[in-house]
């Protein structure tokens, strides 16, 4: 669907700034009410969901241009889509569909940011989002012995993803992933060296070709692989198999997964049973496309029944992050003994990003640290020990963010607590 | 028109330059939004605002309107800005106040919370609530400011009990036209928020009149809103996620009903009952498409909502929530509203009834947060006309006079058949009331916008003015005011004089209040 097909969507904006507010039914208090970092951060409407929708109809109208500022503005913004949840708490329409192809079109015609390019690059040459890695994308599992899923028959693929296999900080999560299937007997295997990029971080940025090209690429060899089932631990990930790949008709029947999900089932099915105590008390961040933009795709095609109610036929459900993956990660820290769970002021469908996704972590680290030192000083103030999440990209970020801010909140992914406790 | 160098510098001195833009990707931003393509030609698009500006303090936004008025540019100021905040003319700034969004002051013992503009209506309800306190907040929603010249009439969903701006404004800090800080009431006097009358200057009438200024007579910086007993949770109990929340419980002591009559007679009564007694905490005349579109989570529910209701309703009603400052209190209130009922045929909403919907309506009223679905989401462009407030059994005719138009634009295809009544609420306990009429539609045609608006602002004025409903609240351009001032005593001539008083630069962008133009 190009913006072209969106300007309705657009037009149905009624500048009513819910946008830049988490639901109005869940405020508590003066504080914490914002949910959109860009407009938070750079305060002009422009920066808002609803300030989108009304340059994206500028745009189709020739009113603006793709101008330096329209690039700086496109990009300062996380495609988190909490603008997208709480529009639709009253509205019916699309908002961060919009934004995803205001990007598209940007790259079709040619106006991208430097930085940017630079990734998609290392993505075009290497097959990996972490430019400049020197390691090689297999390395975090020499020794352990993990099946190869291209070589021989698996029921599940764990697809480590690029940052973990490309920092070596994050490789504590893949281990962890890898102790805790062999624990339950799970029959699983790596691609190794022959994964490649989900291509989902590309798609945020609007290199939707980049993104179909990786999307191609992996279903091609999980389908010769004949497994059944993905899982991963990596929320970018999650979000790419199994609502992109979706919405572009490429899951086919493949199980997607995420690791949070696929441990939850296993500890309630009696396969893993968390033992160990861990006294400390932590908090747990909903990764934006774990959560609220990791609900499954809904595939319609229909008409707008002319008239003065926007109806559709067939009934069209919106994607409001309602049906989001935000029980499963929860469900794994509460089995853990000892272990309490304190929540954040923000949380679900209308948590705070952790500042890494859209691409501006590496078009603007500044802003991207922003937005994150402001969810550890949310976090902070649970008094927890630890931010616990699920996404390698939230665990970098909040890592930055505590060094950044002296403070001594520990991060962990639940993986990493869960492996701990079997 | 760009602006002139100097002017610009010196905007981008007084706020930092990352405060302060003319980029067209920025202006074009503020520019009026919806449904661009419906509208009859380009030509009718509004001018871009010619910078916009994020001021922080008072000190900031004097120092711009003194810029402004020094460089003959005009400004407009908003807040969260929904609709009625575009310039009519180049040369004009917008100060957009979203950095302004302190809560500065919540005095438990005084009643009263002082606020900047950007502070909006969940927020600080939430913040007293803690504290056993609520406000009144603009029946526009949530999403909107809650100080009382920031948000239009103030008139809010708890007007019954808690009035609105006319009672609940109490002292104000404005930047005037040209740049001088006035604090009215005690503020002026001693720094205190408690009153807006005194000791010290008061000029609540000058600044407020029938609506408010609407942007067009300075900034209004901060004010001080009447706080209300609340006899309810610190926080409502709200499950699930958006926007399927539930709401297990509806706290003790609290009840709500939608009410339906045979005869608008026998509605009227029963308002000036609930009122008498005074057991109501909100009485809102809603319709029962209002109430089906507060629930559902879409369109398409709403429509089936609308339906459902439909059936369990028997013509006029109201919605009502009943809350006791104790058991004892609530019984007798309950008891009340039963005899009420009983002697006026009330018909009860039986989905209303429901506890757990009933919990999830009435916290929706409670906080405000239904409006965005019943005014625009149905095609993004809702409309109607905003009347006016006067004496409640006037007010009750209101409906009558006003349906008859809205049924003129149905049988023209114009607007959506909702097969309800225009809306009318009750304020301060039935003392005086207040109506409107809102409608959806898809504006489809080039020329439908200006057929529906153009037919309802005529017609509302006609039965304004002839059925004596006093001055609506949409009373907003000189055009207007030069049409209602010889029918109403000829006010929009002091209302000219304050704006030349109060604005002799005419710097303030006013062509949504009134501009001092000369009288022939
Ligand atoms: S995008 Fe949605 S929430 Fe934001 S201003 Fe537009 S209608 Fe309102
Ligand atoms: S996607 Fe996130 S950062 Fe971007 S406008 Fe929406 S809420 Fe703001």
């Amino acid at each position: 669907m190009a913006l072209e097909d969106l300007r309705n969507e657009m037009e149905t904006c009624r500048r009513c700034s819910a946008c830049k507010f988490m639901p109005f039914e869940k405020v508590s208090g003066y504080q914490p009410v914002n949910v959109c970092p860009s407009i938070s951060r750079y305060n002009f409407h422009t920066y808002s969901g609803g300030g989108r929708m009304v340059n994206g109809v500028a745009l189709l109208e020739d009113r603006i241009g793709f101008s330096e500022k329209f690039i700086e503005v496109m990009y300062n913004c996380q495609v988190c889509g909490a603008c997208d949840v709480s529009c639709k708490y009253a509205m019916d329409m699309e908002v961060i569909e919009p934004i995803y192809e205001t990007r598209i079109k940007a790259v079709k015609e040619g106006h991208t940011s430097p930085d940017l390019d630079k990734v998609v690059n290392s993505l075009r040459k290497q097959g990996t989002m972490v430019p400049g890695a020197r390691i090689k994308r297999g390395d975090w599992a020499a020794g352990l012995g993990l099946k190869d899923c291209t070589a021989e028959k698996v029921d599940v693929i764990y697809h480590a993803g690029c940052l973990t296999s490309f920092n070596k900080d994050m490789w504590k999560q893949a281990k962890s992933i890898v102790k805790l299937l062999q624990k339950a007997d799970v029959d699983f295997g790596i691609a190794g060296e022959k994964e490649t990029c989900c291509g989902g971080r590309a798609y945020q940025m609007g290199y939707q070709e980049d993104f179909l090209n990786q999307a191609r690429k992996n279903m091609a060899m999980i389908t010769k692989s004949g497994a059944k089932t993905l899982v991963t631990g990596c929320a970018d990930g999650y979000h790419a198999f199994k609502v992109l790949y979706d919405k572009f008709d490429l899951k086919g029947d493949l199980e997607v997964l995420h690791v949070t999900e696929y441990l939850d089932n296993l500890i309630k099915a009696g396969k893993l049973t968390p033992k160990k105590r861990l006294d400390i008390t932590v908090t747990y961040h909903d990764p934006c496309h774990l959560g609220r933009l990791g609900e499954p795709f809904i595939h319609w095609q229909g008409r707008e029944v002319p008239g003065h109610i926007r109806i559709f036929e067939p009934r069209k459900e919106f994607r409001r992050g309602t049906y989001g993956v935000y029980e499963p990660p929860r469900a794994v820290l509460k089995s853990i003994p000892g272990l309490k769970l304190v929540e954040m002021g923000r949380i679900k469908e209308y948590a705070w990003c952790c500042g890494a996704g859209g691409g501006v972590s590496e078009s603007n680290p500044d802003f991207s640290m922003w937005t994150a030192l402001e969810r550890v000083a949310e976090a902070e103030a649970t008094e927890a020990q630890a931010i616990t999440t699920a996404c390698p990209w939230c665990v970098k970020n909040f890592n930055g963010a505590i060094k950044e801010r002296g403070s001594n909140l520990k991060v962990f992914d639940v993986v990493e607590l869960l492996a701990r406790a079997v | 028109m760009a602006l002139a160098r100097d002017f610009y510098w010196s905007l981008e001195g007084i706020l930092g330059a990352e405060n302060v833009s003319e980029d067209p990707v920025v202006t074009e931003s503020y520019s009026f939004p919806i449904r661009r393509k419906t509208m009859p030609d380009k030509v009718t698009y509004l001018p871009r605002f010619e910078a916009v500006a994020l001021p922080a303090s008072t000190a900031e936004v004097q120092a711009i309107v003194r810029l402004c008025n020094r460089h003959k540019v005009q400004y407009k100021a908003s807040s969260t800005g929904w609709l009625y905040c575009d310039p009519v003319g180049p040369n004009c700034i917008k100060l957009d106040l979203r950095r302004m969004n302190r809560i500065l002051e919540i005095n438990e013992k005084g009643m009263y919370a002082a606020i900047e503009p950007y502070v909006v209506g969940a927020q600080l309800q939430a913040e007293l609530m803690k504290r056993g306190l609520t406000c009144n907040q603009c029946g526009a929603g949530a999403n909107c400011s809650v100080m009382p010249l920031a948000s239009h009439v103030g008139l809010g969903h708890m007007s019954q009990s808690g009035s609105y701006t006319e009672r609940n404004l109490l002292a104000v800090e404005w930047v005037t036209g040209d740049g001088e800080i006035v604090r009215l009431g005690s503020l002026g006097s001693h720094g205190d928020w408690f009153c807006g009358d005194g000791p010290g200057p008061s000029l609540r009438g000058i600044i407020r009149g029938n609506t408010t200024p609407l942007a067009g007579l300075g900034v209004f910086t901060a004010g001080a809103v009447k706080v209300y007993h609340w006899p309810g949770p610190a926080a409502w109990r709200v499950d699930g996620v958006c926007p399927k929340y539930t709401h297990p419980e509806m706290p003790p002591n609290f009840m709500i009903r939608y009410l339906s009559f045979k005869d608008i007679d026998d509605a009227f009564e029963a308002v000036r009952r609930v009122g008498e007694a005074e057991i109501g905490y909100t009485l809102m005349g809603f319709n029962a498409a209002m109430m089906a579109s507060n629930i559902a989570t879409d369109n398409q529910e709403d429509l089936d909502y609308l339906k459902r209701f439909a059936g369990q309703v028997q013509g006029v009603g109201f919605l009502l929530i009943i809350v006791g400052n104790s058991a004892l209190d609530f019984d007798y209130k309950k008891r009340t509203l039963e005899q009420i009922m009983a002697e006026t045929g009330a018909m009860s909403l039986k989905d209303v009834e429901d506890p757990v919907m009933g919990a999830g309506f009435a916290w929706r009223f409670i906080r405000i947060t239904g409006s965005i679905r019943e005014t625009s989401r149905a095609t993004g462009w809702g409309g109607g006309t905003v009347g006016g407030s006067d004496v409640f059994p006037l007010m009750t005719r209101y409906i009558l006079h006003t349906s008859h138009l809205k049924q003129q634009l149905i049988d023209q295809g114009l607007i959506m058949d909702d097969f309800t009544h225009p809306f009318i609420q009750s304020i301060e306990h039935g003392h005086t009331g207040h109506g409107e009429i809102l409608i959806r539609y898809n504006p489809a045609g080039p020329d439908h916008i200006a057929r529906v608006q153009g037919m309802l602002s005529r017609e509302a004025n006609k039965t304004a003015i002839e059925g004596r409903f006093g001055v609506p609240h949409h009373v907003w351009s000189d055009a207007l005011h030069d049409m209602y001032g010889p029918n109403v005593g000829n006010y929009h001539l002091l209302l000219r004089k304050i704006k030349k008083n109060f604005d002799p630069g005419q710097a303030s962008e006013s062509s949504n209040y009134i501009t001092a133009k000369e009288e022939k």
